[in-house]
């Protein structure tokens, strides 16, 4: 049952995607003319999709898959590092957010010396805005920083 | 002829491009050392900074950066036993055991000396049959085009890591993400969840972000506390003329290999150096020393992986169809910096073509330099440990992302495709697919709804055009080819 798992949630996927498909508006004859409907092309692919998601679940059937191990800890907290990234940037600002995550990064992936994490996490964020701020004139969202920067 | 020199030794008068090709050159060479980053992630996180620069400066940039990330892997592949690229792969072969006999020197010398020989041969045959595609290609209609992309995406079958099958479901999801956004005839609104923003489409800089940097960089959180060795080098010595007897027949042989392999669409420079360094095993007259330390197969595989970057160029530049990863970031530099890939580009801005055909001959011979002189420097980088740099990686990632069009629903898209590429890497499926499918995914559509609109309706005409029913078959058989000669050999031994 387990080599089955990915073509499941693959054939899942694929039909909830002509499922949004089929809600799509239909156009005009006059406007469409001897085209497709824009409909038309998505379903295209996801019943293609499904073929060789029937052609995976035969492989997988015949071959089995290694199994695969679970992710380390690293991994889940470099994941849950962008959800906080997400809240940090929505509700503080987007450059204590990337400051933050790149400590928690660091920290997380095994630098010991804080001063080198913290060091790495303040002056790069800040040499990056400043390259793209004042070089390349590219602003960025207002927050905590930028608001006191920007004025 | 005289204009294509002309335009290309304008860039040793651009004192300003000659210095972003030098910068780039090291940069790319310092990306390419690093395991995890590689030529396509440098890309991505490079493409951002080249917002504001002159298009056909900013392409160069993108281009010397492919180069030199391409040669650079071979640095750590021989010093350290881990390619920086996976093209790159091949060398460690042999380029490893050389090193611990106390020859790293002469493993790097005969890399570098391959690498720019491969580069520079592709390159001129870049410049040779990239105008000469672009006369044929300016013929091409809707079908020809439809049919070509087509032929492009079943070619993804055997791009990246996953096998065929996996490769074109993500090849697909990626046409599927093309669809996002409002249609283009009838602006009927697809899979936007009432988002304004996604209006255009999906941006490519994000998506590419994502799927590169940032799932390489959860990929990499597996192996956070890994302490690599590296093999003393004194200095990198040229290949002694004994070398050059044994492998200018390689050498040769490989970046012809490359350069052809690289022009197929979406093949690249990990499949060319692996038949590069196979084919040399198979000419060479030393084939027991193979896997011990064999300078033809550092040169077999060195050779053909750079010549791949480009002869990768060709289909990218005059068909708008990527050939790699890397060519598929260079693609979307083309498309931001409003210079528009395909056979116009070669009528258009044919200076501006071998300006940037010119700067990767200069990074060539720039890469060449650094790879003798300071090898042992960039081996050094490598050595970063990956808790410094990979939270840098994040933060050009995000910054990166958001840069494009200053908006914030690109950093999360990036972050978004970064768990999910993460996720399909793990299941073995490629990103690269995914990128190259988003890329075509626009082509395909449109080229079909003007097919179907030229023929009032009858699809099968497309059949009925000469060059689109060969790149259909070509297709056909890229995808069966295989299974039908099986079938055709298996029914020949029961007869």
């Amino acid at each position: 049952m387990r080599p089955l798992i990915v073509p499941g949630i693959l054939s899942v996927f694929s039909v909830v995607v002509i499922y949004l498909a089929l809600q799509l508006k239909l156009s005009p004859p006059m406007i469409v003319g001897h085209s497709m409907q824009p409909r038309s092309f998505p379903i295209f692919l996801m019943v293609i999709n499904l073929i060789l998601i029937g052609i995976l679940a035969w492989e997988c059937k015949r071959n089995p898959p290694k199994p695969i191990e679970l992710e380390g800890i690293t991994t889940w907290i470099s994941i849950s590092v962008f959800a906080a990234f997400y809240f940090l940037t929505t509700y503080a600002d987007f450059f204590i957010a990337i400051a933050v995550s790149m400590f928690v990064l660091s920290t997380s992936w095994g630098e010991k010396r804080r001063h080198v994490a913290v060091l790495i996490s303040v002056t790069v964020p800040l040499t990056l805005f400043l390259l793209f701020d004042e070089v390349l004139k590219i602003r960025f969202p207002r927050g905590l920083i930028t608001n006191w920067y920007y004025g | 002829m005289l204009e294509a020199v002309s335009a290309m030794a304008s860039v040793m008068g651009d004192p300003y491009l000659l210095g972003l090709i030098t910068i780039t050159t090291i940069l790319g060479i310092i990306i390419g050392v690093l395991p995890g980053l590689g030529a396509t992630t440098g890309a991505a996180l490079l493409l951002p900074f080249t917002l504001t620069m002159d298009p056909v400066h900013a392409i160069a940039v993108l281009a010397t950066l492919y180069v030199s990330a391409t040669f650079a892997g071979s640095i750590t592949a021989i010093l350290i036993n881990t390619p920086g690229t996976s093209a790159a792969a091949a060398t460690t072969f042999d380029g490893f055991p050389l090193a611990q006999r106390g020859e790293a020197g002469r493993a790097l010398g005969v890399a570098v000396v391959a690498s720019t020989i491969g580069g520079i041969f592709s390159i001129l045959v870049l410049c040779i049959a990239a105008p000469m595609l672009a006369k044929v290609a300016y013929e091409f209609r809707p079908p020809e085009y439809f049919a070509l992309t087509i032929f492009g995406l079943s070619m993804l079958a055997s791009v990246g890591a996953g096998g065929a099958v996996k490769n074109l479901i993500g090849g697909i999801f990626g046409v599927w993400l093309a669809t996002i956004g409002a249609e283009r005839v009838t602006s009927i609104e697809r899979f936007m969840f009432g988002n304004y923003e996604l209006y255009e489409g999906l941006s490519f800089v994000p998506v590419m972000i994502g799927l590169f940097a940032i799932s390489e960089l959860l990929v990499q959180s597996k192996h956070a506390h890994r302490v690599a060795d590296m093999v003393t080098l004194k200095a990198v010595k040229l290949p002694t003329r004994e070398d050059y007897k044994r492998i200018w027949k390689t050498i040769a042989r490989s970046s012809g290999i490359g350069t052809f392999i690289g022009i197929l669409p979406a093949e690249g420079a990990t499949v060319a150096s692996m038949i590069g360094y196979s084919e040399a095993r198979r000419w060479s007259k030393n084939r027991e020393e193979f896997g011990k330390g064999s300078v033809e197969g550092i040169a077999g595989a060195e050779a053909a992986n750079n010549a791949a970057t480009g002869g990768a160029m060709v289909p990218t530049m005059v068909l708008g169809i990527p050939g790699s990863g890397t060519t598929a970031i260079i693609l979307v530099g083309l498309m931001v910096h409003g210079l528009r890939p395909g056979p116009y580009l070669f009528t258009e801005q044919i200076e501006s073509v071998y300006q940037i055909f010119g700067s990767m001959l200069v990074a060539n011979v720039i890469f060449l330099v650094m790879g003798l002189y300071a090898a042992k420097l960039f081996a050094r980088i490598s050595l970063i440990p990956t808790a410094i740099l990979w939270p840098i990686v994040f933060a050009l990632s995000v910054i990166g992302a958001y840069a494009l069009s200053a908006s914030l629903l690109d950093v999360w898209i990036a972050l978004i495709f970064g768990v999910v590429g993460f996720f399909a890497r793990r299941h073995g499926f490629s990103v690269a697919p995914i990128a190259v499918g988003l890329i075509l995914g626009h082509m395909v559509e449109v080229n079909l709804q003007n097919s179907l609109k030229m023929f009032d309706g009858a699809w099968w005409m497309i059949l009925t055009q000469p060059l689109a029913l060969l790149f259909l078959v070509l297709a056909f058989l890229g995808l069966f080819g295989s299974q039908i000669v099986k079938l055709i050999t298996r029914k020949g031994r029961a007869s």
